[in-house]
């Protein structure tokens, strides 16, 4: 029969009874649902275009069209500087954190390194603190005057002005490049521990050594992991406010979100300009996202075949407690040094870079978190309050979505669903203060805007595609048949849903939440666009210390801070185990 | 209804097309069952069968075409009715099972009368009478993860007829068993489904499961269905040569019809092997004089014998020799022709030896290419 015939055929339904038969639980679910992500996806982005081309008048009140605003980014007096500084921070912090990530991986995955099983947690806690509270500390460490590193070495060392100083983009690089190497360890560690070891054996078969094996089978068969990871860091580092802000800003290093921020905010606030900064910065993180989307992610699952694999394991003879000392060292000086600094601040009235014992009090934590007392801080009282709020609405919100979109785009595969899959990569691509400029530019004039939630639609945006990953990986691991065979049984779409979907998935889904919840209550530089007065979050409250209030104090609500999210993390290891990570 | 309901029709699919992008799936088939009775849907992997049984249970819609169950239309492109698949009530049985692993066997049986709302005690006396019928009652309280996968079939099983449904769908339900069980349960299911009586359709690519287990078999090749008949007109009588070789084995040689003798019967031309040999057969539907044929014949229908007494016109070498316990497996070279044998063990055929072979007109059939 010919295509013809068939055509004539399906146009002959009528009309009527087949728009009811598109009217499903199905159908109108999927369309509300991709309806809401395209508007909070797209939105944002399209207001933020339209406004990067809007010139504000000398006057500061009208604006007219023009390309005015991309001029300024050559011509004006320090936006070029920040965009090189960007470029190097993230170039710098790419380079540390691939060679800390990947010599990591290897030798959790790969070497006999002793109690290589207990270190790989602490490898990741990076990964769940937040890398602004990190700077914080590190100013204290190494600050030219202040830092104890540099005040011990003064004292006992006799070195005459300062051993190091991060108050600069080194220190930026330093630090980026320390919190943002899980990033790398986790693309790495996967495909190290998931290859085929018949792989490497039959090149050590085949006579090539361990040597030539590792240079030319290992090493490729991984570089999609290690670039995948590279180019994630590159663009979170490129995206990161707090750790420039706090190390590099002040001292004459202005970064690109360093510079939004102070265009979104404050007197001189011009919102257009830093819409088109925004957009630039956004230009080179939505590149760089698509080609490891596009060409790079999709040839490290060739490595990968889902079967368990027992990899092969070096023996590393002598060398392996260097590889233990290595990996001891960096867990001291990535998380227990910049703690153990903070907690020693934090308990000073006012931190003069010595260590007073007898000086020691709880005021700060009193004046920090105690919200009944009089004498509290309001920034930071709220800021926990609004951050426990945010983080579990969002959290929750965020899950629903991301379950509903993962059902879409994985078993339904109908109209939407391709829409949607885009949409869920779109928001990776692009910073959080990026993404909040166009969410602060879409919505300043309605009622949203100063309240918290415009914060949470902003948060939602930006990170419900990491719920839906951690959903979606665990739906793509079910039949589909357990769906189906539920239909058949005679459960409705929405019944099969809440009694066989939803059960299955209650691990990927509790760990989707609880990881949002943890980078929602460490979110800085979303909400540093979107708070006022009133709506600060945690890390808006730490920064609010670090601008108008002592180090001590700052250093107190950040130990805070990191305990909850350590917290978190101890329960998200219950619940997740360690390949739920894997990105 | 009724009339439906005790007609023929009982299942009926009429100018089925499912298109997947370009490519058509399911090429305008139409076929019929009657109430209670099996059918197989037999082919390889890419037929069709799978696409046609989702089409019945409504897991996908189709691009043309009507399906009606007992009277009931199920999805109907022209008149623009497409019944979703929990309407249907339909019991299915998939090939990895799909039992729920975060409920046990009871709950998994129990799932289908839950839905239908069936007061609880009725539950109970209903499951409990259907893990008796799969010899399942002691595991009854066991999570579904914590059984064998044949147990997890016949769980499978259970959970499609509890709810007495019209129709019974199964989808390869016995491939992933290993041989010894497999056998086993095309015996056990057929039984059970015989004593609930509910219409079925069973889907696989394992000729030996369809023969044994259906009523009819439809067989099909690229879309189309190629023949339907009962398993014994489908081994005898194969309308084609795809038939004949994807049913059991046959040796299949190239010929030409010389002359019909009787409505059914005639005489045929081999053009391939060592001579040319003309033999008397049975003739195909629409087989005519001087038209291309392929001979079919079974390995079992040939004699073999060592004298070349009358009829013994084929005259061959031995090649092999594989000895199967109840019988032999051998080879007869033929010119560039190779003759599949089966003889009996006490006919000691050796490597090497001459023999002839004798074909019986009866077993001999002359089908379209």
């Amino acid at each position: 029969m010919s295509v013809q015939t068939i055509s004539t055929v399906v146009t002959d339904a009528p009309l009527s009874s087949r728009w009811r038969s598109l009217v499903t639980q199905e159908s109108v679910a999927t369309l509300i649902v991709s309806v809401i992500v395209a508007g909070a996806v797209l939105l944002p982005l399209f207001t933020l275009i339209i406004s990067s081309f809007q010139v504000l008048d000398a006057g500061g009140f009208d604006t007219t069209w023009g390309l005015d605003n991309y001029r300024a980014l050559f011509t004006d007096r320090i936006i070029p500087k920040a965009f090189v500084n960007t470029l190097l921070i993230s170039a710098g912090s790419t380079v540390l954190a691939t060679l800390l990530g990947v010599s990591l991986a290897w030798i959790n995955a790969r070497t006999n390194c002793p109690w290589r099983d207990r270190l790989e947690p602490y490898n990741l806690i990076p990964f769940f603190l937040s890398p602004f509270v990190g700077a914080i500390a590190w100013h204290n460490l190494a600050a030219p005057n202040i830092g104890l590193i540099n005040v011990w070495a003064r004292d006992y060392l006799g070195v005459s002005g300062h051993l190091i100083n991060v108050d600069n983009i080194y220190g930026v690089i330093w630090v980026t490049g320390i919190f943002f190497s899980p990033l790398v360890y986790l693309f790495v560690v996967g495909s190290l521990r998931r290859m085929d070891p018949a792989l490497e054996d039959s090149s050590r078969t085949a006579g090539a050594g361990l040597l030539r094996t590792t240079l030319t089978v290992t090493l490729p068969l991984v570089a999609p992991g290690i670039l995948s990871g590279a180019i994630i860091v590159f663009v979170t580092s490129a995206g990161e406010f707090g750790v420039p802000f706090k190390l590099s800003a002040p001292y004459g290093w202005e970064t690109l979100t360093t510079q939004i921020f102070s265009k979104a905010v404050g007197d001189d606030a011009n919102h257009y300009l830093g819409a088109t900064m925004s957009m630039a910065l956004g230009a080179i993180t939505a590149f760089f996202i698509y080609v490891q989307q596009r060409y790079i992610a999709p040839r490290s699952f060739t490595t990968v075949t889902g079967k368990g694999f027992r990899p092969n394991v070096v023996d590393l003879g002598r060398w392996k407690w260097v590889a233990f000392g290595y990996n001891i060292t960096f867990v001291l000086i990535a998380v227990a040094l910049p703690i153990f600094c903070l907690l020693l601040v934090s308990l000073h009235p006012v931190w003069q870079g010595r260590i007073i014992p007898s000086a020691m009090t709880f005021h700060n934590y009193e004046k920090t978190l105690f919200f009944w007392r009089a004498d509290s801080i309001k920034a930071a009282t709220n800021g926990i309050s609004n951050s426990f709020i945010l983080a579990f609405a969002g959290a929750t919100i965020a899950m629903v979505l991301s379950l509903v979109v993962s059902h879409m785009i994985h078993r339904s595969k109908g109209f939407g669903a391709r829409l949607l899959d885009f949409l869920c990569v779109v928001p990776i691509g692009f910073p959080g203060i990026v993404l909040a400029m166009g969410v602060l530019v879409t919505y300043i004039k309605t009622p949203i805007y100063a309240t918290l939630w415009i914060i949470l639609l902003g948060y939602i945006t930006r990170f419900f595609p990491y719920g839906q990953r951690n959903v979606s990986a665990v739906m793509l691991a079910i039949s589909a048949e357990l769906d189906q065979s539920s239909r058949l049984a005679g459960a409705s779409w929405f019944t099969t849903l809440r009694r066989i979907t939803i059960p299955l998935l209650k691990p990927g889904i509790f760990a989707g939440w609880v990881l949002l919840f943890i980078i929602f209550l460490r979110e800085l530089s979303i909400s540093i666009i979107l708070y006022t007065s009133g709506t600060e979050t945690l890390s808006v409250g730490v920064y609010y210390l670090v601008n108008f209030e002592n180090e001590a104090l700052t250093a107190a609500l950040s130990i805070a801070q990191t305990v909850v999210l350590l917290l978190c993390v101890i329960i998200f290891r219950r619940v997740a185990g360690r390949e739920a990570l894997t990105a | 209804m009724q009339i439906a309901e005790h007609s023929d029709r009982y299942v009926e699919v009429q100018g089925l097309v499912k298109l997947f992008g370009n490519d058509i799936a399911v090429n305008e088939i139409s076929f019929s069952i009657p109430r209670g009775k099996f059918l197989t849907l037999l082919g390889p992997s890419g037929c069709g069968k799978t696409t046609t049984l989702m089409s019945i249970a409504g897991l996908h819609g189709i691009d043309a075409g009507t399906i009606r169950v007992g009277g009931v239309t199920y999805t109907s492109k022209a008149e623009g009715i497409f019944l979703p698949p929990e309407k249907r009530d339909i019991g299915m049985v998939f090939q990895s099972y799909a039992i729920w692993p975060h409920m046990t066997v009871m709950e998994n049986v129990a799932y289908p009368l839950e839905i239908r709302k069936v007061a609880p005690d009725e539950i109970q006396v209903r499951v409990a009478e259907v893990l008796r019928l799969v010899s399942l009652t002691e595991m009854a309280s066991k999570p579904a993860t914590q059984i064998s996968g044949g147990q997890q079939q016949r769980v499978a099983l259970a959970r499609a007829i509890v709810s007495r449904p019209r129709l019974l769908l199964f989808d390869e339900p016995l491939s992933n068993l290993d041989l010894k069980l497999r056998e086993q349960m095309r015996v056990k299911l057929k039984r059970i489904q015989h004593e609930v009586g509910i219409t079925s359709i069973y889907v696989t690519h394992d000729q030996a499961e369809a023969l044994v287990m259906s009523d009819e078999i439809i067989v099909m090749n690229k879309g189309r269905i190629e023949q339907k008949g009962s398993p014994h007109d489908i081994y005898a009588r194969p309308v084609n040569a795809y038939v004949s070789n994807f049913i059991g084995v046959a040796n299949l040689l190239t010929g030409r019809v010389v002359q019909v003798i009787a409505p059914g019967r005639g005489e045929v031309e081999l053009m391939e092997g060592a001579t040319p040999v003309r033999l008397p057969c049975l003739l195909g539907e629409q087989m005519k004089a001087g038209q291309q044929a392929v001979v079919s014949v079974r390995p079992e229908s040939v004699q073999v014998s060592r004298d070349g007494g009358a009829g013994g016109r084929i005259e061959g070498e031995v090649v092999q020799v594989i000895f199967l316990g109840n019988c032999v497996d051998c080879r007869v070279r033929w010119g560039s022709f190779e003759w599949k044998v089966l003889a009996h063990p006490r006919a000691g055929l050796h490597k090497g030896e001459k023999v002839y072979l004798r074909l019986d007109p009866e077993r001999t059939l002359a089908v379209q290419p």
